[in-house]
């Protein structure tokens, strides 16, 4: 880890020295030990501040709308999740590709900071260290050496693109792509298609009701790009403020709509929510039922692939005519 | 929900006039409840319909809008695949709402009260049937609670 | 504030006898935005327009609700009453309480609440309804014709005596197509050359009309009464105004083993060519493929011996673009490859030909001089056999699933044509239905069994084997159950007809669609065949479907007609219905591009000022004339900053809150 931190902050240096960009954007490390938060740095003084931990989760690609509008030329550190979400703006022309420098960092997996704490680990921790798949806790007194994949994010655990799909640079080599089980991919989805639709429409209330309209899922979210959302559009009339169980059902149900076919399955949205809300859960199943009707596709991958919501074949198939419509 | 609470099997305490809403395509299913009318065919007056240009320009956002309004089905219509007016309008519709049938259904709502289907002009048979059909469905289903805006008096 | 007028029509009883018209005025008088409610008898006739009329004028309505039959119907009678008004046509909307409330409910109970609700809708909708004005678009005087066979002729002269300019474009060295290759036509026997050359000369030398030959179409911009077309016209090496077709550079040709296209492959031709001997223009084309000079610098033999000094090998495929206001596509068929039948030895042995092959053999300008000797060895054949649907009315993949049409009836004509020559031959048909339904078919084809003595039998060939000098041809009788073995000395295969396989590349040339079988997709099979989806593109002939010379006549003049109801005009009026971009909100993804069947939306930029500072934005541009109003970009956008005009989301939204009550 020490010698990605050290790459990152020479990269940094040199590319604000030579003017090769106006502004980075990467991580620094706040006051406690899972802080690593965004920081956007424009002088090479500052390039020190960089750093690379098992706690750079944040996606950084999204900042880019707003840095582009004021820098002309803007480098960026992207790991292979945040660098699919890169390519999906690119996609919706959000972004200028030839504006940005991407360097691109390959990610073993990120630790989550309550699964830590529910083990009591953050009790006096100083530091954690990432050793291969073993994790470092580092007190005043004693290491702790651990597997890593108690302490994952459940979304890294599932991760199938560790090394960044699009780069200029590389700070890291690339790593191996671990053998992810199939099944496992969808298995939450599974568990919930299992149960009745009287207990899938209870759990939903549930878990909706506890949304604040924080809007945070949208705000981090790559595919959720729009200058004017329609949620902040009261002359559209689609959404209201008021906190009524239809209005966070709406909002969801719609936002997951709309990212059909363009969820690059980052898995931030379930992240950042305040509420805890398992939002990824929407994603994926519409990612199911994709791949089951229509093939597989993976938004932010291949950007000459077309997105599956927005195309259509002569012979596609449908969930709803059993019979005198669409062919199966 | 209280209505749904006094669904006790096979006494219904308050008597439920279902709502449907349907969407039709002005050139192929809309025609084909025309027919439906003009060969005097019959299906239950709860099936209220919205005539669209293509089955393509109904959005989801509708959908969901009726059934926060209170609607217990909705029913979308377009031409046959092949046969749009707009030569693709309803290729896009079979993806579209093949993705949010399996949508509504995942977050609880009866797949009973979603149909997407095809109807040409010329068949206005077919039209009364398959309202006819949603509404028998929903009537055994009852009102739907789903979903629903509490503060919409219906 | 709006003043809405709402107008329930009893159409007599259809409406009254199961919707209580006074409780929906009463109703009506309570909605919002409604001023004014009556009902009357007959709203579509002159009384009840006027009722409609009068309130606009005198109690300054300033949207119309009728509450009639379907919008199918009156709408547009409806539209234009308010239009005379004053009032701007679409500001009137109608409730449908007739095909779908009245006629489908059976007592008042049923019918009236929901009559009720359905104004309410249509109120709704009408308070958020704005005046829409129709575009208008400039018109070329022009039409293009892609494909040069008998319909692209007819089309052309139809178009051109009616004063309007045409240019046919067409694939190979001369106009004429497959009607240039057969013999006789049915049912009338005549010799196919001799009724199309006339009309061939006619469109050669037609002041308004202007060829294209040996060019191709290599793309089309624009819409109706605006296209843009480049044409690329191949080099033929010859001089079209220097030649005089005199044909002495064929003749001294040293290079003469190419295939004859013209003659199906059954003779070989010179490098330097007329596909026929009437081909227009009366020009020659030198095949560089085939030609000694063109592949090895030596030779030039033909412009040693032209006297009009009319060969140019320096020639170069040049391209022209020019404007036209419609387009009519008249490419044609083939027949299908029969590769996949080698039941029929069709490859193998050279006496075994298909029904196109076997017109140029009785031709009397065909390779044996309109003789039928055996291709194999030139002899007099005694036995011949026909099979029809060889690869139509077939659900393999061999084959076209569809009935090819003509062969029933060519097959009639080749079998008497023979006997009527060569009354000694034996002529056998194998047949699973005889199709004939055009004007005196049926009584054509009885001919053949009834005085010419052809043999029809009903059943399939299974198998067709060399035997010798002889073809055996083993065969089912279906009616008897019996096997047939016959020794023929020819058999005739009735290949199925399919679309040309350029057929893809024009649909995507011109954004038109096909079906399944690449014939191109008219926009309704009964009331509009010879329209396309796209307007000012237009269909005719076999392109469209499997069809014999007299339809193919028929839909030319139709497609002329189209074509010149369009180009009379000055200029054309749009489909007012269409989307427009709030360019304030789009972000520019351009997810609605994709989305559009007639490419009406494209990307294009505006200057944004963003805290201070110019950004170009890119955004979404709606071609109205393009835009056909069908709404699949409005669903695409997320933040709905494409909306549709007439159909808008609001106005949708409000019909659903309406109805939900």
């Amino acid at each position: 880890m020490d010698k990605i931190t050290q790459k990152i902050r020479e990269t940094a240096k040199l590319a604000l020295e030579n003017g090769e960009v106006e502004k980075i954007i990467g991580w620094t490390k706040g006051d406690t030990f899972d802080d690593s938060h965004p920081v956007f740095i424009t002088d090479e003084d500052k390039a020190d501040s960089l750093i690379w931990d098992s706690f750079c989760v944040n996606n950084v690609s999204k900042y880019l709308i707003k840095e582009l509008k004021q820098s002309n030329k803007v480098g960026v550190f992207l790991k292979g999740c945040d660098s699919l979400g890169f390519n999906q703006l690119i996609v919706d022309n959000r972004i200028d590709r030839t504006k940005v420098v991407v360097y691109g960092i390959s990610c073993p997996g990120m630790i989550d900071p309550e699964k830590v704490k529910n083990e009591g680990l953050n009790k006096g921790l100083k530091s954690v260290k990432r050793s291969g798949d073993e994790i470092i806790f580092i007190t005043s007194e004693v290491e702790k050496k651990l597997s890593s994949k108690d302490f994952e994010f459940d979304k890294c655990l599932k991760c199938r693109h560790p090394n960044p799909v699009v780069y200029d640079q590389l700070m890291t080599d690339a790593l191996e792509e671990r053998e992810v089980d199939l099944e496992a991919r969808f298995k939450d989805v599974e568990d919930l298609e299992a149960l009745s639709n009287d207990e899938r429409s209870a759990y939903w209330k549930n878990q909706f009701s506890k949304c604040i309209r924080c809007n945070a899922c949208r705000n981090i979210c790559p595919a959720c790009s729009c200058v004017k959302c329609i949620f902040d559009n009261t002359k559209a009339e689609v959404s209201g403020k008021a906190k009524a169980d239809t209005e966070e059902q709406f909002y969801h149900i719609i936002r997951a709509y709309h990212v059909a076919g363009r969820c690059v399955e980052c898995g931030e949205c379930s992240r950042v929510c305040p509420a805890g809300i398992p939002l990824h859960k929407l994603n994926s199943k519409i990612i199911k039922d994709l791949n089951g009707l229509y093939g597989e596709h993976e938004a932010g991958l291949d950007s000459s692939v077309e997105a599956p919501i927005g195309m259509f074949k002569l012979d596609d198939c449908d969930s709803f005519s059993k019979q005198g419509g669409g062919k199966k | 929900m209280s209505i749904e609470d006094e669904k006790i099997e096979g006494i219904d305490k308050v008597k439920f006039e279902p709502l449907v809403v349907a969407f039709c395509c002005n050139w192929c299913s809309y025609a084909g409840a025309d027919l439906a009318g003009t060969s005097r065919f019959s299906y239950p007056a709860n099936v209220k319909i919205i005539r669209v240009p293509c089955s393509c320009r109904v959005s989801e956002n509708f959908v969901l809008r009726a059934f926060q309004r209170g609607a217990d089905a909705v029913v979308i219509a377009g031409c046959h695949p092949g046969d749009c007016h707009y030569t693709s309008g309803n290729y896009h519709t079979r993806r579209r709402f093949s993705i949010l049938t399996n949508l509504l259904e995942y977050m609880g709502i009866e797949q009973e009260r979603f149909k997407v289907d095809w109807i040409s002009a010329a068949e206005g048979h077919k039209f009364a049937s398959v309202m006819n059909d949603v509404l028998e469905k929903v009537h055994k289903l009852g009102p739907n609670g789903k979903l629903r805006d509490d503060r919409w008096i219906r | 504030m709006q003043r809405i007028g709402v107008f329930v029509c009893w159409c007599g009883s259809n409406i009254a006898a199961t919707v209580g018209i006074e409780k929906v005025i009463k109703e009506a008088k309570k909605m919002p935005g409604v001023v004014y409610a009556k009902d009357y008898q007959y709203m579509c006739s002159e009384v009840g327009q006027n009722l409609i009329k009068n309130g606009i004028k005198d109690l300054l309505l300033d949207r119309i609700v009728v509450a009639s039959c379907s919008p199918r119907m009156h709408e547009a009678t409806f539209r234009k009453a308010a239009k005379a008004a004053g009032l701007n046509p679409y500001l009137l909307e109608v409730a449908n309480i007739r095909e779908h409330c009245s006629w489908i409910h059976k007592s008042k109970e049923e019918g009236t609440p929901k009559a009720i609700a359905l104004v309410r809708a249509a109120v709704a909708k009408a308070t958020l309804n704005k005046e829409l004005i129709p575009g208008q678009i400039d018109v070329t005087h022009r039409a293009l014709i892609i494909g040069g066979g008998i319909a692209g002729i007819q089309t052309a002269i139809d178009i051109a005596e009616a004063g309007y300019e045409v240019d046919i474009i067409e694939k190979t060295p001369s106009i004429g197509g497959k009607m240039s290759q057969l013999d006789k036509t049915f049912p009338t026997l005549d010799c196919s050359a001799c009724i199309l050359t006339p009309k061939m000369v006619d469109a050669a030398s037609h002041p308004n009309i202007h060829l294209y030959t040996y060019s191709e179409l290599e793309s089309v911009t624009g819409y109706v009464g605006n296209f843009e077309a480049v044409i690329n016209q191949k080099a033929r090496s010859v001089d079209l105004d220097k030649c005089t077709g005199c044909g002495v550079c064929s003749e001294k040709c040293p290079s003469k083993k190419a295939k004859s296209e013209f003659n199906e492959g059954l003779r070989t031709r010179a490098a330097i060519y007329m596909p026929f001997a009437q081909a227009v223009p009366n020009v020659p084309v030198i095949d560089r493929e085939n030609c000694i000079k063109f592949k090895t610098g030596k030779c030039g033999i033909c412009e040693k011996v032209c006297t009009a000094g009319a060969i140019d090998y320096t020639q170069e495929d040049t391209k022209i673009t020019k404007k036209y206001g419609a387009i009519v596509v008249s490419t044609g068929y083939d027949l299908i490859g029969l590769e996949k039948f080698g039941e029929y030895q069709y490859a193998d042995h050279p006496d075994v030909i298909t029904s196109l092959e076997f017109e140029r053999l009785t031709n009397a300008a065909g390779p044996t001089g309109g003789q039928l000797l055996c291709p194999s060895d030139k002899r007099k054949p005694k036995k011949i056999v026909f099979v029809q649907c060889v690869g139509s009315r077939d659900k393999s993949v061999r084959g076209k699933t569809y009935c090819s049409k003509i062969c029933c009836m060519y097959t009639a004509k080749h079998a008497m044509l023979i006997k009527d020559h060569y009354p000694e031959m034996e002529a056998y048909v194998f047949y699973i239905d005889v199709r004939t339904p055009g004007k005196n078919f049926e009584e054509f084809q009885r001919r053949a069994v009834e005085e010419y003595g052809v043999h029809y039998i009903k059943g399939m060939v299974g198998k067709v084997f060399p035997d010798g000098k002889k073809l055996q041809v083993h065969a089912v009788d279906s009616i008897t159950g019996e096997t047939i073995e016959i020794d023929a000395d020819i058999v005739v295969l009735a290949a199925a007809t399919k679309a040309k396989d350029d057929a893809a590349t024009i649909k995507r040339i011109l954004s038109i669609s096909t079906d399944n079988d690449n014939f191109f997709t008219e926009a309704h099979p009964k009331l509009r065949p010879v329209e396309t989806h796209s307007a000012g593109i237009f269909l005719a002939g076999a392109c469209q479907g499997p069809k014999d010379i007299p339809e193919t006549v028929a839909q030319a003049s139709a497609a002329a007609a189209k074509v010149i109801g369009v180009l009379s005009k000055d200029k054309l009026v749009n489909n007012p219905c269409v989307s427009e971009v709030d360019e304030a909100i789009c972000s520019g993804c351009l997810a609605c591009t994709k989305i559009c069947p007639y490419d009406a939306i494209s990307p294009g930029t505006v200057e944004v000022n963003e805290n201070g500072k110019k950004i170009i934005k890119i955004v979404a541009k709606v071609n109205e004339a393009l835009c056909q109003g069908c709404g699949g970009c409005t669903v695409a956008c997320r933040p709905g900053a494409i909306d549709l005009k007439g159909f808008s989301n609001k106005q949708i939204l409000a019909e659903v809150d309406a109805i939900c009550r």
